[in-house]
């Protein structure tokens, strides 16, 4: 599953801060990923969503800055497009377009692909997965992992450098999530993956730890996940759906 | 009994979502609120009756309070203005719209809705809010039609051309869902 | 989602729903009996004194809220000043803001679920159309509870194109909104079935 890139994903997180509503959200949040799978683990609400969408360039933090490769993702929209895409939970909350080719072509139009070469690419995209024939599907028609499946497709199709994940397989059966996570192994790309699934993570290649807005650990897998799981546990003989105070 | 009123509600909720997502316009660079479209959405795609309904919920969600119109407006108020003819106009113009997209039966959605859409969402609306706003103000023909109707022109028959092609998106994307052709 | 009902506490506040509907309903009708400069002059008066007597800060929020009615006041002076009509543009402008004032206080000062109220008393008589109360009650409770479900979701869908475009998001996106909206619509009337549906007995 090769893809060539267009440069390696380097992705400088500065002293992010973010309120809203008086609330902190993030903390001065300042870590540096250079490549390969990055796991982001957190309890709901400690800010994990928020931080991938600021690394996408999609909110503006407070303080700090996000630079991928040396750009400013939320100054320069047109550059972060090249750098970085984002995947996120729910496929139907993401999906605007009806059948799976227009899906995969919008973000190659935008990227400045004529109509004609951005059909190309996006037949392209799903011969590389093979779904050749998915082109003219209407989405309405594909089950829940094969939208999943068309959402990935058309981020990659944009070829970033750095793909943000956003608890991606949530409510996929075993099987299909063991597909697509086989997929993202094989992905060259600076990966940020979010996720509550801390099986999935077991091979990541760095794992960080985000506890109310603030950067709580940051190591290896087999180091981080059992402290957050020991961590979680406490939580969870207190009361788990308390409202999360600073 | 319940699929109506539920569909009903979550149109009407409709309608005043789309004056409240953020950072949505209908067309780039054009200062259109995407309101109006929503009260001929619904006329297409649920039909004359209920989509009737759906924007005489949302018109009671406004007068009960909810800040639901353009710019955060809401309340009694707004029925005592000149252009409370419109907010009056708006469930006949869904219903309008949606008699015609039962009644006329071609295949051709995105001409159809289209029509629709500028009979009932222009033709009924402005019948109504014209000569509403003439009594309200005590004003001649000539005034209002300036002052009321000609500068919302071009952007309500944007408005209708984009609802022919929302509902053929609809129609293609799920054909079951226009329960205006059932 | 807030309502416009203003948290400033007023003596206003404590009056029923139902006369104080009434009294906007003859006022209204007044407003519209008489033309003569005076008379709409002593009106407005009136007004602004009804939101003076709570206060300064109650004041400024009602007059906020006639702030939208600014086109309407350049069109009428512009007209009538080339009409040479001015007394008669005063005459409506001073009307409309009194009538729009009026009923915004109402608004301003009556609780949501007071109004709801009012309504579904209101609606008694459309029985016999097939109206029942709570089918009334069940849909503005469905429509206050999925609002924000549907703003939501129409923000991820924004982000989702904001993401992969830097041009605005679209009329494209009300597509997948409305496809939500249905799609909801069919999972929520299973759960209401499932939990009795509405109470089609005559209560």
């Amino acid at each position: 599953m090769g893809q060539i890139l267009k440069s390696i994903g380097e992705v400088s997180i500065q002293g992010v801060s973010l309120a809203k509503s008086g609330r902190d959200i993030l903390n001065r949040i300042s870590f540096n990923v250079t490549h390969g799978r990055v796991g982001l683990i957190g309890r709901n609400g400690s800010g994990k969503s928020t931080l991938a969408r600021v690394v996408c360039g999609l909110i503006k933090p407070d303080q700090g800055c996000v630079l991928i490769d040396g750009i400013d993702v939320f100054k320069d929209r047109h550059q972060a497009l090249e750098k970085v895409g984002i995947l996120f939970q729910n496929p139907d909350h993401q999906i605007i377009f009806p059948t799976v080719i227009e899906e995969i072509c919008f973000g190659l139009t935008q990227q400045g692909q004529s109509k004609d070469t951005a059909r190309q690419m996006a037949q392209a995209a799903l011969e590389k997965f093979g779904q050749a024939g998915w082109a003219e599907r209407s989405i309405s028609t594909l089950s829940q992992g094969q939208r999943h499946l068309v959402c990935l497709i058309s981020v990659l199709a944009m070829q970033p450098a750095v793909i943000v994940m956003d608890e991606p397989f949530t409510g996929l059966d075993r099987p299909t999530t063991g597909k697509l996570t086989q997929i993202l192994r094989e992905m060259q790309q600076t990966v940020l993956h979010i996720s509550h699934d801390l099986e999935a993570l077991q091979d990541a290649d760095r794992v960080i730890w985000i506890e109310q807005g603030k950067l709580q650990m940051d190591g290896a897998p087999n180091v981080v996940l059992p402290a957050y799981m020991a961590a979680m546990d406490v939580v969870g003989g207190q009361d788990a759906f308390a409202d999360i105070t600073d | 009994m319940e699929k109506n009123i539920v569909i009903i509600a979550l149109f009407a909720a409709l309608i005043a979502a789309l004056g409240l997502v953020p950072k949505f316009t209908l067309v780039s660079g054009i200062p259109i609120t995407a309101q109006s479209m929503g009260i001929m959405l619904c006329g297409t795609v649920l039909g004359s009756r209920r989509g009737g309904l759906a924007v005489l919920l949302f018109l009671l969600l406004v007068a009960l309070g909810l800040p639901l119109l353009a710019g955060g407006r809401g309340g009694l108020g707004v029925f005592g203005t000149p252009w409370a003819g419109f907010l009056f106009g708006f469930p006949c113009a869904a219903f309008v719209a949606g008699l015609i997209m039962e009644r006329w039966r071609s295949d051709n959605i995105p001409l159809v809705a289209g029509a629709a859409a500028v009979i009932g969402g222009i033709g009924a609306l402005y019948l109504i809010a014209v000569p509403y706003y003439m009594v309200a103000t005590a004003s001649g023909l000539d005034q209002a039609l300036v002052t009321a109707m000609l500068p919302f022109m071009p952007g309500d028959l944007l408005k209708a051309v984009l609802t022919g092609y929302i509902t053929a998106g609809l129609a293609t994307a799920r054909p079951e869902s226009l329960l205006s052709r059932c | 989602m807030l309502s416009l009902t203003s948290p400033i506490k007023t003596g206003f506040h404590s009056v029923p729903v139902g006369p104080k509907f009434a009294s906007l309903m003859i006022a209204s009708i007044v407003l519209f009996i008489n033309n003569t400069l005076t008379f709409q002059a002593l009106a407005f008066g009136f007004v602004l004194g009804l939101y003076l007597w709570p206060g300064t800060a109650f004041f400024s929020v009602g007059l906020k809220m006639l702030w939208p009615l600014w086109p309407f006041v350049l069109i009428v002076f512009l007209w009538h000043l080339f009409t040479q009509d001015t007394v008669a543009g005063v005459v409506i402008v001073l009307r409309m803001f009194s009538a729009v004032a009026v009923a915004n206080l109402v608004t301003m000062t009556s609780r949501m679920d007071d109004l709801i109220g009012l309504v579904t008393w209101a609606a008694t008589p459309l029985r016999r159309v097939g109206l029942k109360p709570r089918i009334l009650a069940v849909s503005i409770a469905l429509f206050i509870r999925f609002l924000p479900v549907l703003i939501e979701k129409g923000a991820f869908l924004v982000e989702s194109w904001r993401s992969r475009s830097t041009k605005r998001a679209s009329w494209r996106v009300v597509v997948p909104m409305a496809l939500l909206a249905l799609d909801d619509a069919e999972t929520v009337a299973e759960a209401l079935r499932a939990r009795g549906g509405v109470d089609l007995v005559d209560d």
